[in-house]
This record gives structure tokens, C-alpha cells and sequence, in this order.
């Protein structure tokens, strides 16, 4: 199939990885003072990380060899140990009144929101210009 | 022969410089696709195809202009200001990539533009 809008591939992979990425972060946001997970320990941070792939189906001597898609390698839990608040009349506090928190520090997930809404936009962009310069090449020799 | 008409070499380094922006737009695709992915390198089309093009057209040759072929390349000119080994900067790809759509606006008008004067010159208007 002839491709009207160069790098769409490149393109779309990343929109799907941002999507996810984003999913992530509102799941540690929506879980920042989950005391008690499903394995009964505090909830733990979430991050992705991203790899890239070259893209598939692609000759090897064609000329855009080379272009790489993004992909999600996996989507892995933060080691950082549990932040510690003391908070007696909590159910989930220990004998010294201690509560474990996620280890989830909400500016560092804001900050991570904005850094991939602004990526998203980006490729966003890309597409928009493929698709202004795929109108143009319709639309030579056209009378004017 | 109307082969002649089609075989000048602006007209020729103006489709193959076409091709290039196509090119380049894939790179710059791939890189802003993969701007946060850990020691990626920003891809380009490969700088000896610009000083090929250039001698070729310098040399007004059509064949040598038709014959050469773009590809993409790591550029490695690219400094990694981060610390994650990735070359790619979010702003100054942004700039290329608008750059680049301009290029390829003025190339399709090169194009027509050609192919306007070819039509005036069969039918005796515009």
C-alpha cells in the first residue's frame, strides 16, 4: 500500500506509547494514598520505559532504512521504599503509629504528565505536517 | 522531443529535492516519535547526499541528478545534552520539521510551476 503520509508509523507508535504512559501516571495518581494494595502492602509507583524499534516491513537498501518506531518495553514498579507518615488513628498503622504510604511524590508525577502531554503535541505536529505537504504533493499541476 | 521538456535539471534536482523532504520528514518523524526513548540517536538524511546533489546540480547534470539516491543516517553531529544518552532535542526538531514542510511547499510550487509553463507553452494560455 502506498504511504500518503510519511513517518505515520513512527508517528502513531508514539501517540499509543504517550497513551499508555499516561495511563500510568493517572493510575499512580489515583493510587498515591492506597495503604493497602491487592498483595496487602502499599501500593508502589508505576514507570514505563520505552524502547525503539526499527520499523517493520522495511527493505533494508530502501532509502528511509533506518526510521524507528517506539514501542513500551514494559511497564516496571519503582523500588523506592514506602514514605513513612505517622498517623496513629490510621488502620493500617503500626505499633509506633507509622503508616506506609505509596512511594508516590505527586509533583514528580505532574511534572511527568506535563513532559508527555508536550510529546504527544509534538507528534501530533508531525502529523499535521505530513498531511499539509501530502495536499500540496495532490496538488501539483493542478490549474490554479 | 517533450523528453527534453522533463529532463532539465532544475526541474529534476526539484523532484529529487521532493523526495529528500520526504525523507527527512520520516527522520524527523522518528525522532520526536522517539524523543524520550533512553540512548536513541537523531537520524538525518545523510550529509554526503547534500554535497553530492550539490556538485551534480553545479555540473547541470540531469542523469547524475536522477541517479542519486538520499538515505538516512545517525547524525553524528548531534551532541547529548542529556543524560540519557539520547541525542534528540524536542525544540530544535520542531523547528526542522516546520522548516522542512516549508521546503517541500516551495519545491511542489517549483513543480507546478514547471508544468504550468510546459502547459502555456502547448495551449497557448495559462
Amino acid at each position: 500500500m502506498i504511504n500518503l503520509l510519511t513517518g505515520i508509523d513512527s508517528t502513531s507508535s508514539a501517540l499509543d506509547a504517550e497513551r499508555i504512559r499516561m495511563d500510568v501516571i493517572a493510575e499512580n495518581i489515583a493510587n498515591a494514598n492506597v495503604t493497602k494494595d491487592v498483595d496487602g502492602k502499599p501500593y508502589q509507583r508505576q514507570e514505563v520505559v520505552f524502547e525503539s524499534v526499527l520499523r517493520a516491513q522495511q527493505d533494508a537498501d530502501s532509502p528511509d532504512a533506518g526510521s524507528q518506531t517506539v514501542q513500551i518495553a514494559r511497564v516496571q514498579r519503582d523500588s523506592r521504599p514506602p514514605r513513612m507518615v505517622y498517623n496513629p488513628s490510621h488502620p493500617d498503622a503500626n505499633k509506633q503509629g507509622m503508616v506506609a504510604m505509596p512511594n508516590i511524590n505527586i509533583h514528580e508525577e505532574m511534572v511527568d504528565m506535563i513532559a508527555s502531554s508536550r510529546s504527544y503535541e509534538a507528534n501530533l505536529a508531525v502529523v499535521k505536517n505530513a498531511r499539509a505537504m501530502a495536499m500540496s504533493a495532490l496538488s501539483i499541476g493542478r490549474h490554479s | 522531443m517533450i523528453d527534453a521538456l522533463f529532463t532539465d535539471s532544475d526541474y529534476v534536482a526539484a523532484k529529487k529535492m521532493l523526495d529528500v523532504s520526504l525523507l527527512r520528514h520520516q527522520a524527523i518523524a522518528s525522532n520526536l516519535a522517539n524523543v524520550e526513548t533512553p540512548n536513541y540517536k537523531r537520524l538525518d538524511v545523510s550529509p554526503s547526499f547534500e554535497a553530492q546533489l550539490r556538485q551534480a546540480v553545479a555540473g547541470q547534470d540531469s542523469a547524475e541528478i536522477a541517479s542519486l539516491q538520499p538515505a538516512l543516517a545517525v547524525d553524528t553531529g548531534a551532541i547529548s545534552g542529556r543524560s540519557d544518552g539520547n541525542t534528540v532535542q524536542l525544540e530544535t526538531e520542531m523547528l526542522k520539521l516546520n522548516q522542512n514542510t516549508v521546503e517541500n511547499t516551495l519545491e511542489t510550487q517549483l513543480v507546478s510551476g514547471s508544468l504550468a509553463r510546459l502547459r502555456l507553452a502547448i495551449t497557448g494560455k495559462g
